[in-house]
């Protein structure tokens, strides 16, 4: 009976994953954008003088899948490199956007449609932790579509407000909502629930107050620039302490939630536990996670440089004066995100025992 | 600066335990030497697959000793570099994940893009190092506890071995998960709002988009294939090296 309920779920998870995959194939209704797909390619090649680099003249010849045009045969011309720094170089499969004209060219490639790729990732991903995780696995799926909705909020805030108001205030109100809300949602209404939210706070008010210290002894100006994107904001040091918080925020949350949780745990199974043992077996509980998030904290953001630092050393510039240049502000942000993070375990520690221990006296006097 | 800021977290981390600081700065100093050896026109991707499998080895072996453990885990991360390699390899080519968006213009402005290097692979790589480090400590997390469990546990057969080995993986996935989630959007913050108002047909292919959610995505992927692979080859390989004495 059990089996057969299982086998069904799988069916409808692997009808719901195919025909997803199926409906991102053909979803060229979707777009308003004229979308070109492709018949055939014609090539030609052409010796940079300047450098050993290839210069690759693409013609391109296909068929529109969608808007008014559907049908219409075009060509299309693309200038393209061996590197492809800064263009594309069309393959065979690819469908591409296109900007049309009267006539049978188009004027040219506005982007790639990508949409199909992202969608057989997500298809895997939720495929994956579905199966290997069950109930667990779809409750992990629900508490990550909170943050997204909630990072969408924000943005929306910050998108809104951002001129009139401070972005760090708008920040931290955000924030706050966002522990309290996520840990609710994720624990519900209890008393470690609340040990954790205080927990996280303090954490993030601490480590705010690193990042300021940080910034304020740094002796040069810092190379703000570099942050990507964020010529998207005029306030450029705020926006600095929002990305250094907003990359712990993720790993502070789940250190508080672990600890307290533990402690809880074992305060429930053994009332008149020792302070003492209680602070060690939260450091043994913590450690386990803690290289796991110090080293994607390193690895999500610090590979992320690799590129920029790559296109940096091939035009002769050296490591050392590359990551001076460019890897710098990245470098202080994962540096101070991780101090943040290894800092929560204490602050856990200590507002988790202050805020579960009482109850246990209580209940002692009782 | 940097400095002293590597001195605290070298400080907190030795009272956490030098193992989690030797793999901070290993893989920190691996990403350099990564780095170097590209620029002067080594393979991107075949070189990232031995970085990927010096820094398992170094932080299997190396700290933990060979013992039955870390031989599993090594096996399950290896499976596991395998996959995604295959999957990575099939979106970097297909996707034209390479190269810079128009946003960048301006911090790439003033260089040469004639590298004669396909940046496909650059992605790729970066992709593969990523991918690793966010599943090393996880596999060895499960496979000490299984450990543990099998060592207090004699009698447990290889299925209920597997179950606990999962019930211990699916925690650490989803605080990964949510540590992930944070980092890349921190990271994306500021590219929202550039682009604030686009349409989401207009994101959803949009390159820059696309660089940073297949790296979320694969490693969201990675870190839950870890678990059952890892638990599945670490209670079988448990009990076999019993049988064996």
């Amino acid at each position: 009976m059990k089996n057969k309920k299982f086998f069904i779920k799988l069916l409808i998870l692997l009808i719901i994953s195919i025909f997803s995959i199926l409906f991102v194939y053909n979803d060229y209704f979707l777009y308003k954008r004229p979308i070109l797909k492709i018949d055939r390619i014609k090539e030609e090649l052409e010796n940079n003088e300047s450098s050993d680099e290839k210069n690759i003249t693409q013609y391109i010849y296909g068929t529109i899948m969608n808007t008014k045009d559907k049908g219409r045969k075009i060509k299309v011309i693309n200038h393209t490199t061996t590197s492809g720094v800064y263009d594309e170089q069309v393959h065979k499969n690819s469908e591409l956007f296109v900007e049309l004209k009267k006539g049978d060219t188009a004027i040219g490639i506005s982007e790639i449609k990508r949409d199909k790729y992202i969608v057989i990732l997500l298809v895997i991903f939720v495929d994956a932790i579905v199966l290997a995780a069950g109930n667990k696995g779809v409750k992990t799926l629900v508490s990550l579509l909170v943050n997204i909705l909630i990072s969408g909020l924000a943005i929306f805030l910050f998108q809104q407000h951002a001129k009139t108001w401070n972005m760090l205030f708008l920040y931290f109100g955000v924030a706050i909502f966002f522990i309290t809300l996520s840990l609710f949602i994720t624990n519900g209404r209890k008393k470690k629930t609340l040990a954790a939210i205080l927990s996280s706070t303090a954490s993030l008010f601490i480590s705010f107050l690193l990042a300021f210290l940080i910034i304020k002894l740094y002796k040069k100006p810092i190379p703000y620039w570099t942050l990507d994107y964020i010529e998207a904001v005029h306030d450029y040091e705020n926006f600095f302490y929002v990305t250094i918080l907003l990359s712990g925020l993720g790993a502070i949350m789940d250190i508080s939630i672990t600890i307290s949780s533990s402690l809880n745990e074992l305060i429930e199974k053994n009332p008149k536990i020792k302070l003492k043992t209680l602070i060690n077996s939260g450091k043994e509980i913590s450690k386990d996670v803690i290289g796991t998030m110090t080293n994607v904290m390193l690895f999500t953001c610090f590979t992320s440089i690799i590129p920029m630092t790559f296109l940096m050393m091939k035009n002769n510039i050296v490591l050392g004066e590359a990551l001076q240049r460019y890897g710098q502000v990245e470098l202080i942000v994962v540096l101070t995100s991780c101090i943040a993070i290894v800092l929560a375990i204490p602050i856990s520690l200590f507002i988790s025992t202050l805020v579960l221990k009482p109850s246990n006296k209580r209940r002692g006097i009782k | 600066m940097i400095f002293i800021l590597s001195l605290i977290l070298f400080a907190l981390l030795v009272i956490l335990g030098v193992k989690t600081f030797f793999i901070f700065y290993l893989s920190l100093f691996l990403i350099m030497i990564y780095l170097f050896m590209i620029s002067i026109g080594f393979s991107a991707i075949t070189h990232a697959v031995i970085i990927c499998i010096l820094v398992t080895a170094i932080t299997l072996f190396g700290l933990n000793g060979v013992n039955v453990k870390t031989k599993s885990s090594f096996k399950a991360i290896m499976i596991i570099l395998v996959i995604i390699f295959l999957l990575t390899f099939f979106i970097g080519k297909n996707a034209n994940i390479q190269g810079f968006s128009a946003e960048s213009l301006e911090s790439i402005g003033g260089y040469s893009f004639d590298l004669n290097y396909n940046l496909t692979n650059v992605f790729i790589g970066m992709y593969l190092l990523t991918v690793i480090g966010t599943i090393i400590d996880t596999s060895i997390s499960i496979s000490s506890a299984l450990n543990e469990v099998h060592l207090n546990n004699k009698h447990l057969d290889k299925h209920e071995l597997y179950k606990s080995g999962m019930n211990v993986g699916k925690d650490i996935m989803a605080t990964t998960i949510n540590t992930l989630y944070f980092a890349v959007v921190a990271e994306f913050i500021g590219f929202f709002m550039w682009h604030y108002g686009a349409s989401f047909s207009f994101l959803l292919n949009y390159k820059a988009f696309a660089q940073e959610i297949i790296k979320l995505l694969l490693c969201f992927i990675a870190s839950i294939l870890v678990i059952p692979i890892t638990s599945y080859i670490t209670s079988r390989a448990l009990l076999k090296d019993d049988t064996k004495e």
